[in-house]
């Protein structure tokens, strides 16, 4: 059995120390929910693991000028309960309190959701469609910022060097005439990997009238993506039945050009129209789609 | 897990302090069954899926079995052993028993501390927060009808 090595820094200078260090068998620490059950597994064998828990200075949720940005350690339940990312940023808020179990979301992190990849990832949905930005720290003391989709390869791969670390991830304010929503299905109701996602943003104007969109979906292929053909359909146009007709249709199409003979394409295509619905509903509220309005 | 070169551990376990030399790759699981002899903490499906291994971490209900021991560093444990004192069971282990909780018990020890934290920080929860703390814990017996009565019971007494 190999020598598995633990550094455990206090503060961002020790972390840079770690970070100069590490190498292609060093492996970052979040809450470890993805990589401890790996390593148990015997899945991954690291030769140096760099726990970020200890890290003050990454457990804050703070607000800036024109943006809010999220610590690498602020759990999942953390963000989720914070009374200005639900009222500010909904789509994330629902992201994050529908990720595993309580126990799950008491240790899990935004940064760790990134770094693990995962194709089904809930929180990345969200962030595209918000625009986050990750603040980057490497092992020669450098910070720097890059798109989520960046940090991102797919299928359960990181595009990240083994001497950077997320320390932040950093979302800009939308303004007050936008609204957000995300929505997940699983196989069931709760403590579910999603079989699809999808993150909204809509800006509405006075006369009720879409006037910006973006549409984000997960779990259809190896990483989330944007879905612009489902702008277009939202774009310039009022929200009900009609429009959620339309916009089902569209994604349909989307699920179709997204998994061609897939096994599951034929269960998703019609499983996103009821995500469409739910979507529309978060963002517009029921009368919408229900009555005259 | 074995790993090789010992690191020392300092963390409060059930209000007792510990310094311990555990591997770096066991997990917070393995060092409460294996070294402090806590085996009310389950090892079930080592994946943070069944919340057997259910422990409170600094007031938190967390899977023992993701989290890895040196991140208990300076933290404050609880475990089901900790829940009594004095030689009496705590209100809420009472309430288990009164309302019939509990079946094979597997799943027991890992309910107790979901909805032990649960109470240490909303003394009055509704029944959606009942089911929503113990998400994560599986249990083939009981149905959760009688764990969500007896946490309720324990909030009306
Ligand atoms: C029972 C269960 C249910 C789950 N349910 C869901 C779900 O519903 N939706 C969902 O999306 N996920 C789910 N997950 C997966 C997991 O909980 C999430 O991906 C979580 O966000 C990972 O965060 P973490 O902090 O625990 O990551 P860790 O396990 O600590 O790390 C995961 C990866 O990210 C890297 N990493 C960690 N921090 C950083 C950083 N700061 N910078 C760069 N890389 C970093 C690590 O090196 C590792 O490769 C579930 C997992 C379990 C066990």
């Amino acid at each position: 059995m190999q020598m598995m090595k633990i550094e455990t820094p206090n503060n961002l200078d020790e972390l840079i120390n770690c970070l100069k260090n590490a190498d292609s068998s060093s492996c970052l620490l979040g809450g470890g929910t993805d990589l401890i059950i790996n390593i148990n597994n015997k899945k991954l064998y690291p030769n140096t693991i760099i726990d970020l828990s200890g890290v003050n200075e990454l457990k804050e949720i703070k607000k800036n000028g024109s943006s809010i940005s999220i610590g690498a350690g602020v759990t999942l339940t953390e963000v989720c309960e914070n009374s200005f990312v639900k009222e500010k940023f909904p789509a994330l808020a629902q992201a994050t309190s529908q990720v595993g179990s309580t126990q799950i979301r008491n240790r899990a992190t935004i940064a760790g959701n990134i770094g693990n990849s995962s194709p089904c990832a809930d929180t990345v949905v969200p962030l595209m469609a918000l625009n986050a930005k990750l603040k980057m720290l490497n092992g020669n003391g450098e910070y720097y910022h890059i798109p989520v989709d960046k940090a991102i390869k797919g299928s359960g791969k990181k595009n990240l060097k083994p001497n950077e670390a997320i320390i932040e991830i950093v979302i800009p304010y939308l303004k007050d005439t936008c609204s957000s929503a995300f929505y997940k299905i699983g196989s069931r109701k709760a403590v579910t990997i999603s079989k699809l996602n999808g993150a909204v943003v809509v800006d509405i104007n006075l006369n009720n009238t879409i006037v910006n969109a973006k549409v984000f979906l997960g779990s259809l292929g190896p990483k989330a993506f944007r879905s612009i053909m489902a702008e277009k359909v939202l774009m310039n146009k009022k929200p009900n039945k009609e429009l959620l007709s339309e916009f089902q249709n569209i994604l349909m199409k989307q699920v179709d050009e997204a998994i061609p003979g897939r096994g599951s394409q034929l269960y998703k295509r019609h499983a996103i129209k009821g995500m469409c619905e739910e979507l529309f509903i978060r963002l517009f509220g029921e009368s919408c789609i229900r009555g005259e309005i | 897990m074995e790993g090789g070169n010992q690191v020392e551990l300092n963390m409060i376990v059930n209000g007792k302090k510990h310094n311990i030399d555990i591997n770096p790759s066991d997990r917070l699981l393995d060092v409460l069954r294996d070294q402090l002899g806590l085996t009310s903490v389950k090892e079930g499906c080592g994946e943070g899926e069944c919340g057997a291994c259910t422990v409170i971490m600094n007031g938190d209900a967390v899977n023992s079995c993701t989290v890895l021991a040196i991140q208990a560093r300076n933290k404050e444990i609880i475990t089901t052993e900790g829940l009594e004192k004095n030689g009496e069971l705590d209100e809420l282990q009472k309430s288990f028993i009164r309302n019939g909780a509990i079946q094979c018990g597997f799943c027991t020890p890992g309910m107790l501390m979901s909805c032990k934290a649960l109470l240490m920080k909303n003394p009055y929860p509704k029944e959606e927060e009942i089911r929503r703390a113990i998400e994560g814990n599986l249990c083939r017996c009981t149905g959760y009808t009688n764990i969500v009565k007896a946490v309720k019971d324990v909030v009306i007494r």
